[in-house]
């Protein structure tokens, strides 16, 4: 294989990296705007879908062009098939940004029901996660990902335990549901970019060792 | 892997003073294909060479340790060389059709071989010619020469003159080097087919079609053999870094 080619494997692998990190950015943003019921920054995160979008094309098709004119083996090849799962989770990472972003301008101007139950938590959690799996993508250090499937059952609880805990406000009194129906929903968006972050964590794996794992 | 049908054990061969070949083991599975891959000089074809005693066309070549076919070690003196020739085919670079006809080059073999009934003869030269995808394209100019046929058919030709004497294993050294891709895929195509009833051993600079048409591949480096596993963990996470740094490009 030539120097070219081990060059742009080089920059897709950056490519890849900057838009994973720019994905992030949306949720860690989202978050933020939830929490503070910041429209501002809602806004800011719901136009940046675009973008998203765009860069997931343009890497999507570097590495299908990179498959097809080069036929890389080994762990070039592993790092392609990596980077195009890195590349599908972080979409979606970013889209539950942009979703919850939008419930923040859905809700807006109602106060939140006293501490948003556990949800600060299991979004610090799930940010810490997706943070890990993407040094572990750049760095190829395999420790930032140890423990990811302990880490995958707290926040299954937390999101269980937020749903009971949304279910008993709601009966205590009806004018939560909106809002606890839309914590039961952010807390389900948050499950779900941990369940990416744990898939881009088994791709790190195979592309570090080429040993198939399964986090659950 | 099951029984296998070649063996080396510490297979060792000196080129004079150069020590070609160094502490060669390994296990060829029958009715599979195995790839032998590795840099210029790295000693996969005189390890090929080996395997029907063609070495001892060369002069000054010593060999030791054990390599054996069937259980049988071929390395020693009372071994019929022309039987297990017969037993151990071998294609070469480019196609070497003798200069006569189709019909001929099929026939010498088996002739050798003490086979002169000409009902006998056709039925051999049309299976093999059937057996090398070649028989519809020569069935009406078997008796024109050999030498007409284009490179890819020559090559083919070369397999089935290798087939009419009903080898066991077939060696293939850079069968494809010289032909177009499409010759190259149809000798792909036969080799996938050939491993139903042979063995095949292929030597191969193009990695890819040693990815393609080999069950098992073993890369070699400086007369070793690095790591020989199946082709699709030498493609998909090699066990040394060595293997890792060749067929992925980053020396060679």
């Amino acid at each position: 294989m030539t120097d070219k080619f081990h060059s742009e494997l080089k920059e897709l692998k950056k490519g890849v990296s900057d838009m994973a990190w720019f994905a992030f950015s949306m949720l860690t943003d989202s978050q933020k705007a939830f929490i503070n019921q910041d429209e501002a920054l809602a806004a800011a995160v719901i136009a940046r879908k675009d973008q998203i979008r765009e860069q997931m094309v343009t890497l999507e098709e570097t590495c299908y062009q990179l498959i097809a004119l080069n036929q890389p083996v080994a762990k070039d090849m592993r790092v392609i098939a990596c980077s195009l799962k890195v590349i599908a989770a972080s979409e979606r990472i970013g889209r539950y940004g942009k979703s919850t972003a939008k419930i923040v301008k859905e809700i807006a101007g109602k106060p939140h029901i006293a501490n948003m139950m556990s949800l600060p938590l299991m979004s610090e959690y799930v940010l810490a996660m997706i943070d890990d799996a993407l040094t572990a993508y750049d760095t190829e250090n395999l420790r930032k990902i140890d423990g990811f499937s302990a880490r995958d059952d707290a926040i299954d609880a937390l999101r269980h335990s937020i749903f009971r805990e949304s279910i008993t406000y709601m009966m205590e009194n009806p004018k939560t549901i909106t809002q606890a129906t839309y914590y039961i929903i952010i807390a389900r968006y948050l499950e779900r970019c941990a369940d990416h972050a744990c898939k881009i964590a088994e791709n790190v794996q195979y592309m570090e060792t080429g040993e198939r794992i399964e986090i659950k | 892997m099951s029984q296998s049908i070649i063996s080396t054990k510490n297979l060792n061969l000196w080129y004079h003073e150069k020590h070609a070949l160094q502490d060669i083991t390994m296990e060829i599975e029958p009715k599979k294909t195995t790839a032998l891959i590795g840099p210029s000089g790295c000693g996969k074809s005189t390890l090929l060479r080996c395997f029907n005693r063609m070495n001892d066309l060369i002069n000054q070549v010593k060999i030791k340790g054990e390599l054996c076919l069937d259980g049988c070690n071929i390395l020693s003196d009372d071994t019929d060389v022309v039987a297990l020739r017969k037993r151990v085919g071998m294609v070469f670079q480019r196609p070497n059709p003798f200069p006569k006809s189709i019909y001929e080059n099929i026939a010498y073999g088996p002739r050798v071989h003490g086979i002169n009934d000409r009902k006998e003869l056709d039925a051999i030269v049309e299976k093999s010619l059937r057996h090398a995808a070649l028989w519809e394209e020569v069935r009406d100019r078997l008796h024109e020469s050999a030498l007409g046929l284009s490179g890819g058919q020559q090559q083919r030709l070369c397999i089935a003159r290798t087939l009419a004497v009903e080898p066991e294993v077939i060696l293939m050294d850079e069968p494809c080097s010289a032909l177009d891709p499409i010759a190259t895929a149809k000798i792909e195509n036969l080799i996938e087919m050939l491993k139903e009833d042979y063995t095949v051993i292929i030597v191969t600079h193009n990695m890819q079609q040693a990815a393609r048409v080999s069950d098992y591949t073993g890369f070699m480096y400086l007369g070793k053999l690095i790591e020989y596993d199946s082709t699709t963990t030498i493609f998909e996470h090699p066990k040394q870094d060595l293997t890792e740094n060749y067929i992925t490009g980053r020396f060679g």
